[in-house]
């Protein structure tokens, strides 16, 4: 299999396939990175094909030291940026971390919403961090390069948040799963 | 837990848990969470709220997202996408430094210190220029002070033509010099002493203007001197006034300050002196050798018996020179004059007392007056905007280019830093 990496590399030299099979990899996680970071689908959605549309805009840019989903997830994070920008002089509804049930297919829906509420309690700075490492799977180094931070500040946030979120979920009456 | 019970921080536990430790460090790690079950604890709650966490799943991205970005794309086709890359990007490719901002950071420093030295330097050496400005400006300034003297005599012609002729042998006898006489009978002075062309300046201000020309004219004759121009002004609604340059033997210079003085309230006076003996001297010899010459080529035309060329050439020739020793003769006595007669320049202002007298100007043309100064003030505006603009722009334009990346750089830390907290 083709890794992420050689298939910007083909992109850059015009491959349209590259591009499709980049695609189809992450669509489901730059919606969920998306997703998870505001109320409204339908801007999510607009902000992901708007990611994507800036990749292949600025596939020349990409350098080969920055593994494709740190480089993904940084042109996500700076859209994202952008948005909430333009969110604080045109104030939305849409942003913010989702409290709405909204996805009927969700394995354990009750779960989710408690995570979810709990993740909305934590800190913004703590909360970034943590959906970076765990939902989309950057190292620390990366998620520091992307916040323009410390590594140390970086892992020292993790962890207060990790701890935060298991306290709130301990203390969560309704959370029916995961404690031990 | 502490390092003193554990070996390893919290934190730690976590980082091995995200596999972000070293091998070593692993290792190390797994072996401690065999043993201690704290730390075994530690970690197991961390898994614990990963799986948790795990269970946030959002529903799967529309079908939408891929139809509109195949629309998208149609617009942006891949083989377009390599879009002009920026100055900096095509700069970092022949030189990868220069991707660094602290290098384009530094650069602007460098450029902003290196302008605010050159801009220092140019003070300093503006500086020297400016004070030999000054001093051009003081020897004009002396200089200038002789003026008036040569103008008066330029404006009265030679001294024959003086309105008081009389008054110039009484003065030549006065001046601190001797006469000789060459062998043609013209007189050729050679000055002994100093000789010094001194110029007075005196301001007055008098109650009684009526008398005070003829009081002037008075003053100038009894001491041998004479009028070299005067006028005098009498404005409505203000303060009349005289001017006149006076010419006086420099023997009765001091004198006729003292009486001129006398007249009303002296506002300023001022005296300086021009050394010419150089000159003087300089001329005179150039006279002695012009003669000389004349004379020899007078004897050449007298004792010739050769062409008629040759005579007509002789006698351009004595022409030529005879003129040259005209001219210098005519300069030799208007310095010589300038010598003898020292010139005063005389000011004087009546003391004004405001009256009533004279009929208000009709409303009609205050109007018309007030709407040309009104006129002229907004033209004078327009102009000195415009003025001011071609004067600063190329500074402002200046700076903006040498400020305009460190504020970009500032502006985007500014914003970059903001956003993770926002």
């Amino acid at each position: 299999m083709t890794s992420d990496e050689q298939l910007i590399l083909e992109l850059q030299q015009g491959s349209d396939a590259a591009f499709t099979e980049l695609f189809l990899r992450y669509r489901e996680r730059v919606y969920g990175f998306f997703r998870r970071r505001m109320n409204d689908a339908a801007q999510a959605e607009e902000l992901a094909q708007e990611t994507f549309l800036a990749v292949l805009r600025a596939a020349q840019r990409y350098e080969p030291r920055a593994t494709f989903r740190a480089y993904l997830f940084g042109i996500a994070f700076n859209i994202l940026a952008a948005y909430r920008r333009k969110s604080v002089l045109y104030p939305t509804q849409s942003d913010g971390v989702p409290h709405e049930v909204s996805d009927p297919s969700e394995t354990n829906p009750e779960n989710a919403i408690w995570v979810r509420q709990a993740v909305g309690r934590l800190e913004a700075a703590d909360r970034e961090v943590l959906l970076l490492r765990e939902f989309e799977e950057l190292s620390y180094e990366e998620i520091a390069e992307m916040l323009r931070a410390p590594v140390n500040t970086v892992r020292s946030r993790l962890f207060r948040a990790r701890m935060a979120l298991r306290e709130i979920l301990a203390t969560t009456p309704g959370n029916l799963g995961g404690r031990k | 837990m502490t390092s003193s019970t554990h070996p390893f921080e919290r934190e730690e536990v976590m980082a091995y848990l995200d596999g972000e430790l070293s091998a070593n460090r692993a290792v190390s790690i797994a072996a401690h969470l065999r043993e201690c079950a704290e730390c075994a604890a530690l970690a197991e709650q961390m898994r614990d709220v990963s799986v948790q966490l795990s269970n946030w799943s959002v529903e799967p991205a529309p079908a939408g997202l891929t139809k509109n970005l195949e629309a998208a794309r149609a617009e942006h086709p891949v083989a377009k996408v390599r879009t002009p890359q920026r100055f900096t990007d095509r700069l970092g490719g022949k030189f990868p430094f220069l991707r660094n901002r602290w290098v384009w950071g530094i650069a602007s420093a460098a450029a902003l210190v290196i302008l605010l030295l050159g801009v220092r330097l140019q003070t300093v050496q503006r500086e020297p220029r400016h004070s030999e400005g000054l001093e051009l400006a003081y020897t004009e300034q002396s200089n200038s002070a002789s003026a008036p003297e040569s103008k008066a005599v330029e404006a009265f012609g030679q001294p024959m033509a003086r309105p008081a002729p009389l008054a110039l042998p009484a003065a030549r006898g006065a001046s601190p010099k001797s006469t000789s006489t060459s062998a043609d009978g013209q007189s050729t002075p050679e000055p002994r002493a100093p000789m010094i062309a001194r110029t007075a300046s005196v301001s007055l201000t008098v109650k009684d203007f009526a008398t005070l020309e003829a009081s002037v004219k008075a003053i100038a004759q009894r001491h041998n001197g004479y009028i070299a121009s005067l006028s005098s002004a009498s404005p409505q609604d203000a303060a009349r006034t005289l001017t006149a340059t006076l010419r006086i033997p420099s023997a009765q210079l001091e004198a006729t300050i003292a009486e001129l003085k006398q007249l009303g309230r002296v506002e300023q006076e001022s005296q300086s002196g021009e050394e010419v003996t150089k000159e003087f001297t300089d001329r005179a010899a150039r006279m002695k050798n012009a003669r000389a010459t004349e004379e020899t080529l007078l004897d050449v035309l007298r004792n010739h018996t050769g062409q008629v060329k040759d005579i007509l050439a002789t006698e351009q020739e004595i022409a030529r020179v005879r003129g040259d020793i005209e001219q210098m003769e005519a300069d030799q006595r208007s310095l010589q004059t300038r010598v003898d007669f020292a010139t005063v320049e005389l000011s004087v202002q009546e003391e004004y007392k405001a009256s009533l007298q004279g009929a208000p100007t009709a409303t009609a043309t205050r109007l018309h007056n007030a709407a040309v100064d009104g006129y002229r003030a907004a033209v004078d505006s327009v102009i000195g905007v415009g003025v001011w603009a071609l004067q600063a722009l190329p500074t402002i334009l200046l700076w903006v280019v040498a400020l305009f990346a460190p504020a970009r750089w500032i502006w985007k830390r500014l914003r970059r830093t903001a956003v993770p907290h926002s």
